[in-house]
C-alpha cells in the first residue's frame, strides 16, 4: 500500500515546481484509480486530494459521484471530507445531487455533529428540489435542543428560503420566535437572515418591527446591533412612521457607542432610512455630517474610505452641508491610495453645481496632470524601503500604478465630461469655459477619450451658437498643432478631436480668420498619418473653407486677387491629390472627386486670367469680372444648415392658415377656459427627441441651452380649482366619448356600470335559420372541423355565437363572408366551453 | 452577504477559496486580478479596494452594479480576502476577518502559511465554524475554538475506531488535537509539520 496523502500530493507539487503539469497527471491517474477502490479511507483520500487540486484550478466535477459516496459514509471523519468536497465543487446542475436527498436527511436525524455537517452542507448545496424536500426538517431543527444546531438551522434556512421560496410562508413565523431564543448566537443569526430577507423584499417583514425595535434598545451586541441598523434601513423607507420612532434611539446610539463600526452604520441607516429629511431631520443631518467629517480627517484611511461612501449619500438632501468640507474631500485626491480617490471621485461629482463647477473641474484637470510625474518617476526611497520592510518583494510586483494609472485617468477624465454635460449641460454657465476644458482635457488625458471629447465638442457647437466663433478660434489653433496629429497613432492620444476641429473650422468656414492658413493646415500638413475618417472630414472641410474663401472674393472682387486666388486652389488641390492613393476608400473616393472640383475651379481661374491679361484692364463689360467658378463651391455647402437637423434645436415652420391654440373639436373644457379667463399662454408644440436631442419651440426662442432650466408659465403648477375643473372636464368628456365610434376609450378609467349590462336569455330556435344559412354557404369551411361544429349544433349554443357579435354586423355580412363565419366558429367554441348560458356582453 | 473568502499568498498561489455564491467564471483569472489589484497597493492605505475596472469582474449577473465590496487584509504573507454586498458592514467584515485569523491561529498555534497549505482541510473546517452559506455564524472566538475543538476530536475518534492501527493519521491533522499520543505526536512531527 503505497498510496500518496494529502500531505505527499502537497509536498510533491512543492517539489516539481519545474514540471508541475507531469506531476498533476500522474497524481490525477492516481486519484481516478483511488476513487474506485473499494477501500473507503483510500477513496476519502482520493477526494480529500481532488478538492485541493480543485482549488488549484483542476477540475473535479467527473467525481461528483464519488464525493455522493463518502458524503454517505457512516464514519464521521469520512463523512466530514464528503461534505467537504461537495460543498467546493458541486453546483446547481450537479446532477448526482438529487441523490443526496434522502442521506442528508439521515445525516439531520444523525448525532449533532453529523446535523452540523449536514446543515453546513445544505446552505452550500441547496437546489430547488433538494430545499422543497428538506425544508420540514429544518424547519424542525429550529426548535432542536442545541443552541448551535438551531443557529446553523436558520442559516441554513435562508438559503432553502432562497432556493424555494415557499419554505418562506412556514419558515417566517418560527425565525420570529427565534428572535427571543435564550442563545445570543441564535438570536444573531436570526437577526442576520431577517437583514438579508428584508433587503429583498422590505414590506413583508414589517410586521417584526416592534419586536427588532425591543432588540435595537435593550441589545449590547455590537455584531447583532449593527445587523439590526442595517436592516431597519431597509425597512425605513417602507414605512415612513418608522422613521420618527428610530430616530431617538439612533441618535442615541450615535452620541454614545464607541464602536465605530456601529457609528458608521447609524450615520449610514439614517441616511438611506431618509431620518434626515424634513426640518426635524436638519439637526441629525448636521451630526451625520459632522462625525463624518471627523473621519474624512482621521489617519485610519478605512475611515475616510466610509466615510467618502456614506457623503455620497447625504449629498443630493443637503449639498451646502458637504460643500464646508470641499477642501477635505479634494485633498483626499492626492493620497496613493486608488480605493479613496475612486470615492472622492464619486463624491465630487456628486458635489457638482452650477457655482463650484468651474473650481471643481479645475481640481481634477490639475490632479490629472500631477500623477503624470507621479508614474513615470521610480518610487521614491523611503517607498522602496517601506516595501521591503513589510516583507513584499519588489521584484515580482509591477511598478505601483503604472497598471492602474490609465484606468484611472481614464475615470477621471470621464468623470469631467459627465459632470459638465449632466442633464443637458444643467451645470454649465459658460459654455466657452467648457469648450477650453475639452481641449485642455484631451491635451493632457493621456487616454484613449478623444471620441467622448469630440463628440462633446460638436454637441456644444451645436446647440450653443454663441459659442460658435469662440470654439472656431479654439479649433484653428487646434488645427494648427502639430503634436495631436502626429502622436495619432500613439496608444493614449486624443488625436479624435481633430476629427471635431476639422468639422467645426469647415461648417463654420465664415467665422475663420485665416481661411488660406487652415487651408494649409488641413490639406498638407501630416495628412498621412491621420487616422482615415479624420482624412476624409479634413477633406470635406478644406472644400468648405475654401468655397467660403473663394465666394468671399468673388463678392469684393478685385483683379489683383487672382494669382493668391490660384496660388490657393493649387496648392489646396495638389494636398488633396496626394490622398487619391490613400488606403482608405472613402478617403479615396472624397479625394478624387474634391480633386475634380478643383480641376475646373483652376482651370476657369487660369483661363479667367489669361483672357483678362489679353483684355487688358480696359474693360467696360457690366457683368461682373470675376470667374463664375468662385461661386462653385459654397452652394454646396451652404444650401442647408445641418446644425439645425443634428441640434434639433430648430422650430417646427408655422403653417399657413393654421391655428395651432384653438381646439380641433371645441372641448367642455376649452369652452370654459374662453369663459373664466383670456387664454393665457398660447400652446407651444414641442416635438420629443431623443434625451440629448431635444426638440423644442421654446429651446430656440431662448437660443442658448443654459436658459432651458427657466420655467415657463404653462410648466408652473395648476392651482387646486384649475385641477378640479379638469377633472371634471376630463369626466364629460370621457362621458361624451363613450359612444363615439371614432374614439378607443380606456377601459381602466371607466367605470363599469354593471346593472346597465343587459342580460337575456337565448333560446336556440330563434336563430337555429340563419345559422343554417351560414353553415351551408361555409360547409367546405367548416367541414374541416367536423366535430366542433357538430358539438356546438347538438347543444344548441352555436346559435349563441351570433350574440357574441356586434348586431349590425351579423345583419349586414352577406352569407359567403368567409372571415365572419370562422371569428363566429371560433367563439362559439370558446364560449361553448365556458358554459352553456350565455351573458350578452352588448 | 458573503460571497467569498480568499487567502493567497504574496505570489498569488491561493490558500484557501471558498465560493458561496456560484461564480459565473472561472475562479483562476478572479483570483489573479483581486491578486493582483491588492498586491500593487502600498503600505498603509485603507483595506478595501476598489478600482474601475474591479466591479465588472465581481459583479454576478443579478447583482446592481457597486453592491459588491472587497475587504481585504494581509497578514505576514498572506492574504484574507473578503467579498460582500451591501448587506454587510464594511468594518464589521474587517473585525470578522481578524476573528477567523485569531481562530486559525488558536487551532495551529502560532498559524503559518505552512499550516494552511498541509492542512487545508481544516482551515474550511473553521471557516465553516464562522461562516455557514456567506452569512456569519459566530463571532466569539472562544466559542469557534471549542467548535472546532470538538469537531477535531470526533473526526480523530472516528478514525482510530475504524482504523486503529494508523494511530493521529495523517489525513486529519490538527497538532493540538486532544487525543494525541506519543506516537501521534511523532508522526505528525515526521509528516505535516516536520517539513516546515
Amino acid at each position: 500500500m503505497w498510496e500518496r496523502t494529502l500531505q505527499d500530493l502537497i509536498r510533491g507539487l512543492r517539489a516539481n515546481r519545474s514540471d508541475e503539469s507531469r506531476f498533476i497527471a500522474q497524481a490525477m491517474s492516481e486519484i481516478r484509480r483511488e476513487v474506485k477502490s473499494g477501500d473507503m479511507d483510500l477513496k476519502a483520500g482520493a477526494i480529500l486530494k481532488l478538492t485541493y487540486l480543485d482549488m488549484v484550478g483542476y477540475d473535479m466535477s467527473w467525481a461528483s459521484f464519488n464525493v455522493v459516496e463518502v458524503m454517505s459514509s457512516p464514519k464521521y471523519h469520512l463523512k466530514a471530507v464528503g461534505y467537504l468536497a461537495a460543498s467546493q465543487s458541486f453546483n446547481q446542475d450537479t446532477d448526482v445531487l438529487m441523490l443526496t436527498t434522502n442521506m442528508i436527511k439521515k445525516d439531520l436525524g444523525s448525532s449533532p455533529l453529523e446535523v452540523a455537517a449536514a446543515l453546513n452542507g445544505l446552505s452550500d448545496i441547496a437546489t430547488p428540489d433538494l430545499a422543497r424536500d428538506l425544508t420540514p426538517e429544518l424547519i424542525a431543527m429550529l426548535n432542536h435542543s442545541r443552541a448551535h444546531i438551531r443557529k446553523r438551522a436558520v442559516l441554513a434556512l435562508y438559503k432553502v428560503i432562497l432556493k424555494y421560496p415557499n419554505a418562506l410562508q412556514v419558515g417566517l413565523p418560527r425565525l420570529r420566535d427565534r428572535l427571543d431564543d435564550p442563545d445570543p448566537g441564535v438570536m444573531s443569526a436570526t437577526v442576520n437572515v431577517l437583514c438579508e430577507l428584508t433587503r429583498r423584499n422590505p414590506e413583508e417583514y414589517l410586521f417584526l418591527a416592534p419586536q427588532l425595535f425591543q432588540i435595537l434598545t435593550t441589545s449590547s451586541n455590537n455584531w447583532m446591533l449593527i445587523k439590526i441598523i442595517k436592516l431597519f434601513g431597509a425597512l425605513a423607507p417602507a414605512e415612513p412612521r418608522l422613521v420618527k420612532k428610530l430616530k431617538p434611539p439612533i441618535s442615541e446610539l450615535i452620541s454614545s457607542t464607541s464602536a465605530i463600526s456601529l457609528l458608521y452604520e447609524c450615520v449610514h441607516t439614517c441616511i438611506i432610512g431618509g431620518m434626515l429629511d424634513g426640518p426635524s431631520g436638519f439637526s441629525l443631518a448636521e451630526t451625520c455630517t459632522r462625525k463624518l467629517a471627523a473621519f474624512l480627517q482621521d489617519p485610519d484611511q478605512n475611515l475616510k474610505y466610509i466615510a467618502l461612501l456614506a457623503l455620497v449619500k447625504i449629498v443630493p438632501s443637503h449639498p451646502h452641508l458637504i460643500a464646508e468640507y470641499e477642501e477635505a474631500i479634494i485633498a483626499s485626491l492626492d493620497l496613493p491610495d486608488i480605493s479613496i480617490r475612486l470615492r472622492a471621485l464619486d463624491l465630487i461629482s456628486a458635489m457638482v453645481t452650477p457655482n463650484n463647477i468651474q473650481s471643481l473641474v479645475q481640481q481634477l484637470l490639475s490632479h490629472l496632470i500631477k500623477p503624470e510625474s507621479l508614474t513615470t518617476a521610480p518610487p521614491s526611497a523611503a517607498e522602496s524601503l517601506a516595501r521591503s520592510a513589510s516583507g513584499i518583494s519588489t521584484a515580482s510586483v509591477p511598478p505601483p500604478t503604472t497598471n492602474l494609472a490609465p484606468t484611472y485617468r481614464m475615470e477621471v477624465s470621464k468623470r469631467i465630461i459627465e459632470m459638465c454635460s449632466r442633464a443637458d449641460f444643467e451645470n454649465i454657465t459658460d459654455f466657452e469655459w467648457y469648450l477650453s476644458v475639452l481641449v485642455d482635457l484631451a491635451y493632457i488625458a493621456s487616454v484613449r477619450i478623444g471620441a467622448l471629447i469630440r463628440d462633446q465638442i460638436i454637441e456644444v457647437t451645436l446647440r450653443a451658437k454663441s459659442t460658435r466663433p469662440y470654439c472656431v478660434k479654439l479649433m484653428s489653433k487646434l488645427i494648427g498643432d502639430d503634436t495631436l496629429a502626429l502622436s495619432s497613432t500613439d496608444e493614449d492620444s486624443c488625436s479624435e478631436v481633430l476629427w471635431a476641429a476639422g468639422w467645426i473650422c469647415g461648417e463654420y468656414a465664415s467665422d475663420l480668420s485665416d481661411p488660406p492658413q487652415i487651408l494649409e493646415y488641413l490639406t498638407n500638413r501630416h495628412t498621412d498619418t491621420l487616422a482615415s475618417d479624420i482624412s476624409s472630414i479634413y477633406i470635406q472641410a478644406s472644400l468648405k473653407v475654401l468655397g467660403q474663401w473663394l465666394a468671399e472674393k468673388a463678392e469684393q472682387w478685385r483683379l489683383e486677387n487672382l494669382p493668391k486666388i490660384i496660388e490657393i486652389v493649387s496648392l489646396t488641390k495638389s494636398g488633396i491629390e496626394r490622398l487619391t492613393a490613400h488606403h482608405d476608400l472613402e478617403v479615396q473616393e472624397r479625394a478624387a472627386s474634391a480633386v475634380q472640383l478643383l480641376t475646373f475651379i483652376q482651370a476657369d481661374i487660369t483661363r479667367h486670367q489669361s483672357s483678362r491679361s489679353a483684355l487688358g484692364s480696359s474693360n467696360n463689360n457690366p457683368e461682373p469680372d470675376f470667374p463664375k467658378s468662385l461661386y462653385l463651391l459654397s452652394p454646396l455647402f451652404s444650401t442647408h444648415e445641418i446644425a439645425s437637423s443634428l441640434s434639433a434645436s430648430h422650430p417646427v415652420p408655422t403653417l399657413e392658415g393654421i391655428d395651432l391654440d384653438s381646439w380641433i373639436v371645441p372641448s367642455e373644457y376649452a369652452r370654459e377656459q374662453a369663459r373664466s379667463k383670456p387664454v393665457a399662454q398660447p400652446q407651444h408644440i414641442t416635438v420629443k427627441g431623443t434625451s440629448s436631442h431635444r426638440t423644442s419651440v421654446k429651446k430656440k426662442t431662448k437660443k442658448a441651452p443654459k436658459d432651458r432650466t427657466a420655467p415657463t408659465p404653462t410648466e408652473l403648477g395648476p392651482t387646486a380649482e384649475e385641477l378640479a375643473a379638469k377633472a371634471r372636464a376630463k369626466a364629460e368628456r370621457l362621458a361624451r366619448l363613450r359612444d363615439d365610434p371614432y374614439y378607443i376609450v380606456d377601459p381602466s378609467t371607466q367605470e363599469d356600470d354593471i346593472d346597465s349590462i343587459p342580460i337575456m336569455k337565448l333560446e336556440a330556435d330563434n336563430f337555429a335559420p340563419r345559422e343554417e344559412t351560414v353553415h351551408k354557404a361555409e360547409s367546405r369551411d367548416l367541414d374541416e372541423q367536423p366535430a366542433e361544429v357538430a358539438l356546438a349544433d347538438g347543444e344548441g349554443t352555436s346559435t349563441t355565437l351570433k350574440d357574441t357579435l356586434p348586431q349590425e354586423e351579423v345583419a349586414s355580412a352577406p352569407a359567403t363572408d368567409t372571415i365572419k363565419v370562422t371569428k363566429v366558429k371560433k367563439k362559439g367554441i370558446g364560449v361553448k366551453k365556458k358554459k352553456p348560458k350565455i351573458t350578452d356582453r352588448e | 452577504m458573503i460571497h467569498s473568502v480568499l487567502i493567497f499568498n504574496t505570489s498569488g498561489t491561493p490558500r484557501l477559496t471558498k465560493f458561496y455564491t456560484p461564480l459565473h467564471q472561472p475562479a483562476q483569472p478572479l483570483i489573479q486580478k483581486i491578486f493582483s489589484l491588492i498586491a500593487t497597493r502600498p503600505p498603509g492605505v485603507c483595506n478595501f479596494l476598489d478600482a474601475p475596472d474591479l466591479n465588472e469582474t465581481l459583479r454576478a449577473p443579478n447583482t446592481a452594479p457597486g453592491d459588491v465590496r472587497v475587504v481585504y487584509r494581509n497578514y505576514a504573507t498572506l492574504s484574507f480576502v473578503f467579498v460582500v454586498d451591501g448587506a454587510e458592514s464594511e468594518l464589521g467584515i474587517l473585525d470578522l476577518i481578524q476573528v477567523f485569523v485569531e481562530s486559525l491561529d488558536r487551532a495551529f498555534e502560532n498559524v503559518c502559511e505552512l499550516d494552511l497549505v498541509f492542512h487545508f482541510d481544516e482551515a474550511h473546517h473553521i471557516l465553516n465554524e464562522v461562516i455557514q452559506g456567506g452569512l456569519v455564524l459566530e463571532t466569539n472566538v472562544d466559542e469557534i475554538a471549542t467548535a472546532v475543538q470538538d469537531k477535531t476530536r470526533a473526526r480523530k475518534a472516528s478514525l482510530t475506531s475504524s482504523n486503529p492501527l494508523a494511530i493521529g493519521g495523517s489525513s486529519s491533522g490538527s497538532r493540538n488535537g486532544s487525543l494525541q499520543t506519543p506516537m501521534g505526536w511523532l508522526t505528525g512531527r515526521l509528516t505535516g509539520v516536520g517539513s516546515r
